[in-house]
């Protein structure tokens, strides 16, 4: 053999080994990464998530679904709601409403302790509820107790207390109202009317506790043993911080998550694979999104051209379609889940999909080639909806220029009446109609109180105060009823539909349970059943 | 640094949107929405509100973000570690991958190596990061299931990330390393080290990669300041607690003290990575040492 070859052979040989080693090397270095430690998951709890870090979780400041979700874990009100959004006891055995519609009476159940061992007592409420009041606090809820009798005057700093919030006796509690509001004890079921002791403000008395939070990466509650009523039947709860839907939708499908929100992207994948598809739950959201118009000044102060907008989009086929029907048609404002009365047909006029009646009117009303400006976040659905609301309302004739803002911007521009036209929805905070129209049509509640559509009739106006002064279910829901007529006339906005949320579960999880506010959800019955 | 804040400041402050809409949530009385404001002091001038931002500044402290009312220094100093530790483990995968291939391509030069080299330094350039995060997430974590696809913890969490913030300094790097390589392969001194017989391993170690270095050292330092800084798109996708995702939650939410805490960290970790590197050009390239003894 020659020598050159020879060598050839040796140094191919020698290369061989060393590539195998480096191959090896590499695969063992990746393998050991990947293994080195076991899973993370806490035995017995189970596994959320959550897109943003919760701003906080003092009832009292709680303004983010994040947080709110949380804290309806962590603390109790004094009513609560049932799965048929009826108010039902919580830490409140009973209590009692005067005629008149102004006092409410509350007695406590005996025995319902904070986590630091402490009986709850009345003075614990009028603690809680005073300091959501107190200017110290800074509390952007004080809306909840401003139909309290005296909260003017302590929020001024000319009162001492809330003249309003009585304690009887230790397990006595009672609120005055100024005047009559229909709604004030669903408004009780929310976050800032949660009880907290006066010495440690963190503590609740709720069916778990905060154990750990590391701020951007994950909560963990832990099952409070010495909760008033049933036990959770899982050990805690672990709340996982993903900002990105698609890896929560990878955690979940590697089993890191027990239960997520569908994502629109993800929803269709999941609803034709038979693993996942007899997984999905869904759950009527009371919410309704809407294309709100700007009534307070040219062009959409004429009720005529908002009309004409309305004719003129087939929110239908929208739905049907673009939104993959993953929501209910929206007849008006209001809830179909609230709504406990039928919308007269003559009312309705507006609400059905006409091209030629939209064209008519606003040639009608000289408005042809119109321009209008609408503002929508820059979410990437967002803004496919709001190009093809502008296709619908260009072939109708009105030009529509889109501009597109981040939230705190956009925000800031629809309080302000900057824009023409916006998308926008609006979530319960409590299961009453009023909820859907007091704060968005009532002419007191202008920009940042929720009426961005700078709407104001007087007779809606009084129907509406008449409504929450009702004392009876029927004539409360007569005046909501005539006042959303009147609204969906004038249509200050098209409502577009109530969005229905989907989510996933994995099959150890059982007894879980969607509900349609956030609150509503203590977490008592899911169970993991490997 | 004072015109780094300055600059921050105002266009901060030239930036639409309200710091406390975010915040009150959607039925605060107006009143309430004032009285907050006051505290948090936007409601003053400008002018009053840089001096009181400076005031804190010159006693440590970089103010508490309007949301969390956490201290933001001690959440930057928190987060820090994190975002070091991504940066450097990236630059782990990017230096050695980039200037091999930078080596083997310009070795190779014309070639079928060097094309391919070539090409797929150009996609590690032009891929997004999103789009490579997904594709990454999805073939080791859930195909695989080799690394978890997000959180933030031991060195398992820190892979996917560090690999995909490496792609596009590992491209850049394969591509000045090629072409610097290239450059220095063509000069008469190479010729005379090959006549000299030293070997091949010898003459890239001694005489090429020393007059590369400048160049890739550059490169280097200008990705490990920026990554140092936050990367926010794989911060975001991995759920990796670091700078990038906190600055970019505290311009989301217009969390001024946040904002201005991250840009003066980052502007003062930029400042010091480009002055180690120029130190270390010092040390690598006696020509340009400013002290040089004259001869």
């Amino acid at each position: 053999m020659p020598l050159a070859a020879c060598n050839r052979r040796l140094t191919h040989c020698k290369r061989l080994p060393f590539r195998r080693i480096s191959l090896f090397f590499f695969f063992a270095v990746v393998f050991s990464i990947s293994s080195c430690s076991p899973s993370n998951r806490l035995d017995g709890y189970v596994y959320y998530r959550l897109n943003a870090n919760p701003t906080t979780l003092d009832p009292a400041l709680i303004t983010d679904v994040s947080g709110a979700s949380i804290a309806a874990k962590l603390f109790n009100g004094l009513v609560k709601l049932n799965d048929d959004l009826e108010i039902v006891p919580d830490i409140a055995e009973k209590w009692e409403v005067s005629k008149d519609g102004l006092r409410y009476r509350f007695y406590l159940k005996k025995g319902v302790s904070f986590i630091n061992g402490r009986e709850v007592e009345a003075q614990d409420f009028k603690y809680s509820f005073e300091r959501v009041l107190n200017s110290k606090t800074k509390s952007p809820n004080t809306w909840v107790f401003d139909k309290v009798e005296g909260e003017k005057e302590f929020q001024k700093g000319i009162a001492k207390e809330v003249k309003g919030f009585k304690v009887i006796d230790g397990y006595t509690f009672e609120i005055k109202l100024k005047r009559p509001f229909s709604p004030f004890l669903s408004m009780l079921t929310m976050t800032p009317a949660y009880v907290i002791p006066k010495e440690d403000i963190d503590k609740g008395t709720g069916l778990f506790v905060l154990k750990k939070w590391l701020h951007n990466r994950e909560l963990i509650l832990e099952r409070n043993e010495n909760y008033f009523g049933d036990k959770a039947k899982v050990k805690g709860i672990v709340y996982k911080i993903i900002p990105e839907d698609l890896t929560a939708v990878t955690e979940f499908e590697l089993g890191n998550l027990d239960v997520i929100s569908l994502p629109a992207s993800a929803y269709s994948k999941f609803k034709k694979d038979k693993q996942w598809s007899s997984r999905i739950i869904s759950m009527r959201g009371l919410n309704t999104y809407y294309l709100g118009m700007n009534s307070s000044r040219h062009p959409f102060d004429s009720a005529n051209l908002r009309r004409a907008v309305s004719y003129a989009i087939d929110r239908k086929k929208i739905l049907e379609t673009f939104y993959e029907n993953r929501g209910r048609p929206a007849q008006g404002p209001v809830p179909d889940l609230l709504r406990k009365w039928e919308i007269k047909d003559n009312s309705r006029e507006g609400s059905e999909y006409d091209p030629r009646k939209a064209k008519e009117i606003i040639k009608r009303e000289g408005m042809s080639g119109i321009k209008a400006k609408m503002y929508v976040t820059a979410d990437q659905d967002v803004v496919d909806l709001a190009e093809i609301i502008q296709s619908y309302l260009l072939s109708a004739g009105i030009a529509v220029d889109i501009k597109q803002l981040e939230w705190s911007a956009y925000k800031d521009a629809l309080n302000k009446g900057e824009a023409d036209m916006f998308w926008l929805s609006w979530w319960a905070d409590y299961p009453d109609a009023e909820n859907f129209l007091f704060p968005l049509f009532h002419s007191s509640n202008f920009g940042s109180a929720g009426n961005r559509t700078r709407y104001a009739n007087r007779e809606a106006d009084f129907l509406i105060e008449q409504g929450q002064n009702a004392l009876n279910e029927k004539d409360r829901n007569r005046f909501y009823r005539e006042a959303e007529e009147i609204i969906i006339k004038e249509s200050p906005r098209v409502s577009f539909w109530h969005r229905t949320d989907f989510l996933v579960t994995q099959p150890w999880i059982k007894g879980y349970r969607v509900y349609p506010i956030y609150t509503m959800d203590k977490g008592m019955d899911v169970r993991i059943e490997r | 640094m004072f015109g780094i804040t300055l600059c921050a400041f105002f266009l901060i402050k030239a930036l639409p949107g309200d710091p406390v809409l975010s915040l009150v949530g959607e039925r605060a009385h107006p009143e309430i929405i004032e009285s907050i404001k006051k505290e948090m002091g936007v409601d003053k001038g400008f002018i009053r509100q840089y001096a009181g931002y400076l005031n804190l500044l010159a006693q440590g402290n970089f103010g508490t973000s309007y949301y969390t009312n956490r201290d933001v220094l001690r959440d930057i100093i928190g987060k820090f570690p994190n975002t070091l530790a991504l940066a450097f483990a990236a630059m782990l995968i990017a230096v050695p991958a980039g200037v091999t291939l930078g080596f083997i391509a310009a070795y190779r030069k014309d070639g079928l190596i060097d094309k391919c080299v070539n090409a797929v330094s150009l996609a590690g350039l032009s891929i997004p990061v999103f789009w490579s995060a997904i594709m990454v997430m999805l073939l080791l974590s859930l195909k695989l299931k080799l690394f978890p696809p997000s959180g933030t913890g031991d060195i398992r969490f820190l892979v996917l990330p560090a690999f995909v913030l490496s792609v596009p300094a590992a491209a850049t790097l394969a591509r000045i390393t090629r072409t610097t390589v290239a450059d220095i392969l063509k000069m008469p001194y190479i010729n005379t080290a090959k006549a000299k017989g030293l070997s091949s391993l010898n003459i890239s170690a001694v005489h090429v990669l020393k007059n590369a270095i400048i160049p890739i050292v550059t490169i280097i330092g200008l990705d490990f300041g920026s990554y140092l800084n936050g990367a926010v798109v794989t911060e975001t996708i991995f759920g990796w607690d670091g700078l990038g995702r906190f600055t970019m939650e505290g311009i989301i939410k217009r969390d001024y003290p946040v904002i201005l805490g991250c840009i003066i960290t980052g502007t003062a970790v930029f400042v010091l990575v480009n002055l180690i590197t120029d130190i270390a050009y010092h040390y690598l390239d006696p020509r340009i040492r400013l002290h040089a003894k004259k001869s």
